[in-house]
């Protein structure tokens, strides 16, 4: 039930399995102001309505805050209900068995069993603070509904103690499918985990809750499930892009790049006994050709022998799995390894794709054994520019540049500096974001939102989700002029999910027409730094 | 040997082994996926070993005393409290604090004993100082756990962010906490006899012989003493020592999966349990293990999905 006061957040943890009425509404005027010239009401709409047929079919999931990311067909009687509530119980034991859960069965119980409630870790989440602290968003509030249930039902021990510890919730179909809903209102960027004295982790809780209902119920959105890993795995490529099409595309972005640089650029495809396999997100081939263009040119200046895969999944570094599933996650992230061991490349250099680093540099390096090395691009960058291989002239890039970190390359991988070594080296108007590095805030599309665009979630996303990014964006450029587009200004993504959702962002916002904010990866402005570049290769119209 | 001879050793044994149980518990969890949280600090600022090419190549050069460097300033300041939730700050730090100058003062106490019992003369000037070290540590530690109490107290009822979310457990603790801290402060403060009464117990509880009588309060402050033994290794306070894990083998832990490890073996044993997540895309059914499963691709045909 939402507060009978406020009305748009809940009044507590148990108001998640009570009544039929959105618990949460987002109202425009709590959320967190907008820097000027961006902050008139017309830039904060309302989210738009979900519409009585949509409510009606996706009854109870629809009913956490008026939004649907994923949404579940509400089940036809009581005993379907019940009988998902049961699966959903016995799912929530699995999370605690080593065998089904040996993958974070540690993290997981240290952070069911020491919170302390202390509430320090609410405020460094950018949802919480962008929605003007909706209590439904709060890093704790999902947290606190697993961790009751855990203690509830999966914890051995007496009943009085345990309620005495942790309170109690109603364990009902109301519960399961908002809590489904709710887990895609976090993007798992884990800026509340690294503010938490005792080390809990409600990123990770989200995961677990996710993953609990992927891997138990087999619910998952579509667009990281159905049309992410499995279409992947079936066709080579969420994209949907099988090995012919992608080859083609190829072809033609070495074509026009070649055109555009004076230079051959020529991707190789299955080279046995290349030193490098590059694997990069495939979205690029279809939204920004030139990061894969520009990735091609300077392994090819700098000498480097490489290949590209042809084999299933070999030329989409993506692993949705990551976001919401264990098992696809480890069947996409053994697809990369059987590929690189294959061709038996020396080592997988990933392309800027923040998720495909985690999922392949950390998280997928205990999936199998005698695995291949894996190096970041932006490092593998850094050390081209630094070698002198390049002829750089830094005043090709001379308007105003800022960098946005993707959270899993700085916050779990730790590769903070060698996109700045570039960046200082060739854009002279380089600027931090305020906070930055491993401190940053997220795009507002991690987790997989960059992708998820059902119902009204796109207007959730830019609304909130990624509000906190594009205060920071506009707060980077704060001494620039923001009512022209005249001068340019570069938000550099390295990273394909946070150039999505930064991408309709700016659309969203109008900024590009407003402000002339534009944004692109970390190659392209290598490569139009360029002295022997025929034409430059950012293209601010078609930008 | 005394009722209250039987209550020591008893609390101070289900501690031990409580804490011990919990703490095996966690370590015989299979070894998880990596999930490293920035900043690790045994590496050197801008040197996390991603930033390298080759990486593998190079030595891991770790700096322990980066860890430290982390967790002496959270432990004793309660570094991350005092960044992120300033109004909560001094009421925890001067609850934990007071909790460690006690803790600290038991150590001292224990000291005092020993060399008594030792023989050493009753007037050493090693004897006065500790003497006297342990009346002050007495005020000021209890002092300050009271204040802290307190104020904890008043944050837990009235503090929105906080009260939402507290059990009645929080309450209890705050209120045994406090009993502890106070307590402390009355015996030590109206108790003349009070240093001969803690060594007298400390030396009857170490070599079995007869406890003096202590006042009132001297049972009371030893009675929820040992009731906060027996009670803290079931509850959330267990992270005193639980935090090794969540920042040593979890955030910290930075351990790459190289060729003939350790590591190679744990997933060797890890993988090659039986799965039975009920989905029909993972493909499960209780005796294919997570290697018979990594070939599949997660579809799910639309009349196996119709019967699921
Ligand atoms: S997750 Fe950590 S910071 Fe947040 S309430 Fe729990 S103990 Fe406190
Ligand atoms: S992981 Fe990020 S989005 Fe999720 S609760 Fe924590 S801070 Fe918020």
């Amino acid at each position: 039930m939402a507060c009978q006061f406020c009305g748009v957040q809940p009044a507590s943890v148990k108001d998640i399995s009570k009544g039929d009425d959105p618990i949460a509404k987002i109202d425009p005027k709590d959320l967190m102001p907008l820097p000027a010239p961006y902050d008139g009401p017309e830039y904060t709409p309302d989210i738009a309505e979900l519409k009585d047929e949509t409510k009606k079919t996706y009854g109870k999931s629809s009913t956490l805050d008026g939004v649907l990311a994923a949404g579940i067909p509400q089940p036809e009687t009581k005993e379907e209900e019940a009988e998902l509530v049961d699966k959903f119980l016995d799912g929530l034991h699995k999370l605690f068995t080593k065998e089904d859960n040996w993958t974070f069965l540690q993290p997981l119980m240290l952070s069911m069993e020491h919170c302390a409630r202390c509430q320090t870790c609410v405020e460094n989440c950018p949802v919480y603070e962008a929605s003007g602290f909706n209590e439904v968003y709060r890093p704790t509030y999902r947290a606190e509904i697993l961790r009751r249930l855990y203690h509830q039902h999966v914890k051995p021990g007496n009943k009085w103690f345990k309620t005495f510890q942790n309170n109690g919730i109603e364990l009902n179909y109301t519960l399961i499918s908002r809590l489904y809903e709710l887990s895609y209102r976090c993007t798992l960027c884990r800026r509340c985990a690294q503010s938490c004295p005792v080390g809990v982790d409600n990123g990770l809780i989200t995961r677990e809750i996710r993953k609990l209902f992927s891997q138990q119920l087999g619910w998952a959105p579509k667009e990281l499930h159905e049309k992410g890993t499995v279409q992947q795995l079936l066709v080579g490529s969420s994209t949907g892009m099988n090995s012919v099409v992608v080859k083609d595309n190829i072809e033609f972005i070495d074509e026009d790049m070649t055109e555009r640089l004076g230079w051959e650029v020529k991707t190789p495809w299955d080279v046995k006994g290349a030193d490098v396999l590059l694997i990069e997100n495939a979205g690029e081939f279809l939204a920004w050709p030139e990061n894969h263009g520009c990735t091609a040119a300077l392994l090819d200046k700098a000498g480097i022998s490489w290949t590209m895969s042809s084999e299933i999944a070999g030329y989409d570094g993506v692993n949705y799995g990551l976001f919401y599933d264990d098992v696809q996650l480890a069947r996409v992230a053994s697809r990369h390894f059987a590929i690189a061991k294959e061709l038996g490349v020396k080592k997988i250099v990933m392309g800027e794709c923040g998720h495909e680093h985690k999922a392949l540099a950390t998280i997928g390096d205990r999936v199998g054994v005698d695995l291949p090395p894996r190096e970041s691009i932006l490092t593998l960058v850094r050390d081209i520019v630094k070698s002198g291989a390049l002829k750089l002239d830094p005043s090709k890039n001379d308007f105003a540049v800022t960098l946005h970190d993707p959270c899993n390359t700085v916050r779990n991988l730790g590769i903070v500096e060698p996109q700045r070594e570039v960046l200082r080296m060739i854009a002279p108007k380089f600027r931090e974001m305020t906070p930055h590095g491993i401190h940053n805030y997220c795009c507002g599309g991690g987790s997989g939102f960059a992708i998820m665009s059902g119902f009204n979630f796109n207007d959730w996303r830019n609304l909130v989700s990624g509000r906190k990014k594009f205060a920071q964006i506009l707060n980077a450029f704060a001494d620039e002029d923001l009512n022209t587009d005249e001068t340019k200004k570069y938000v550099c993504a390295p990273c394909s999910n946070c150039k999505g959702a930064i991408r309709d962002m700016l659309d969203f916002y109008g900024a590009k027409e407003k402000s002339g904010i534009h944004y692109g990866g970390l190659v392209e402005l290598v490569v139009n730094a360029m002295v022997d570049a025929a034409e430059p290769v950012l293209d601010w119209d078609m930008m | 040997m005394s009722v209250l001879h039987a209550l020591v050793y008893l609390s101070v044994l289900i501690f031990v082994v409580a804490c011990f149980a919990r703490g095996l518990k966690i370590a015989r969890t299979p070894m998880h996926l990596r999930w490293e949280l920035q900043p690790v600090p045994h590496e050197k600022p801008g040197k996390s070993m991603f930033e390298q090419v080759n990486w593998w190549e190079h030595s891991r050069d770790k700096n322990h005393f980066g860890e430290l460097g982390i967790m002496i300033p959270e432990i004793l300041l309660l570094k991350g409290v005092w960044e992120h939730n300033r109004g909560l700050w001094f009421p925890s730090w001067a609850l934990h604090f007071g909790l460690y100058l006690l803790i600290g003062n038991m150590a001292l106490i224990l000291l005092l004993t020993i060399l008594l019992l030792a023989g050493t003369a009753q007037s050493g000037v090693l004897v006065n100082v500790l003497v006297g070290l342990i009346r002050t540590l007495s005020f000021i530690g209890g002092g300050l756990g009271v204040i802290g109490a307190v104020l904890m107290f008043f944050k837990r009822t009235f503090d929105k962010n906080m009260s939402k979310y507290a059990t009645p457990s929080h309450y209890f603790n705050i209120i045994l906490l406090g009993a502890i801290f106070a307590s402390t402060v009355l015996w030590a403060f109206a108790d003349h006899g009070y240093i001969s009464r803690v060594t007298g117990l400390y030396a009857g509880v170490l070599t079995a012989s007869p406890i003096p009588a202590f006042t009132t309060t001297g049972y009371l402050n030893v009675a929820v003493v040992l009731l906060f033994f027996i009670y803290l290794p079931f509850t959330h306070m267990t992270h005193f020592f639980t935090k090794y894990f969540t920042y040593h083998t979890i955030r910290w832990e930075d351990q790459p999966n190289t060729k003939g490890s350790k590591i190679e073996q744990n997933i060797v044993k890890n993988v090659t349990q039986p799965v039975s997540w009920a989905s029909p895309h993972i493909g499960a059914d209780g005796k294919k293990n997570w290697v018979d499963l990594a070939g599949g691709t997660g579809e799910v045909k639309q009349d196996k999905k119709e019967e699921a």
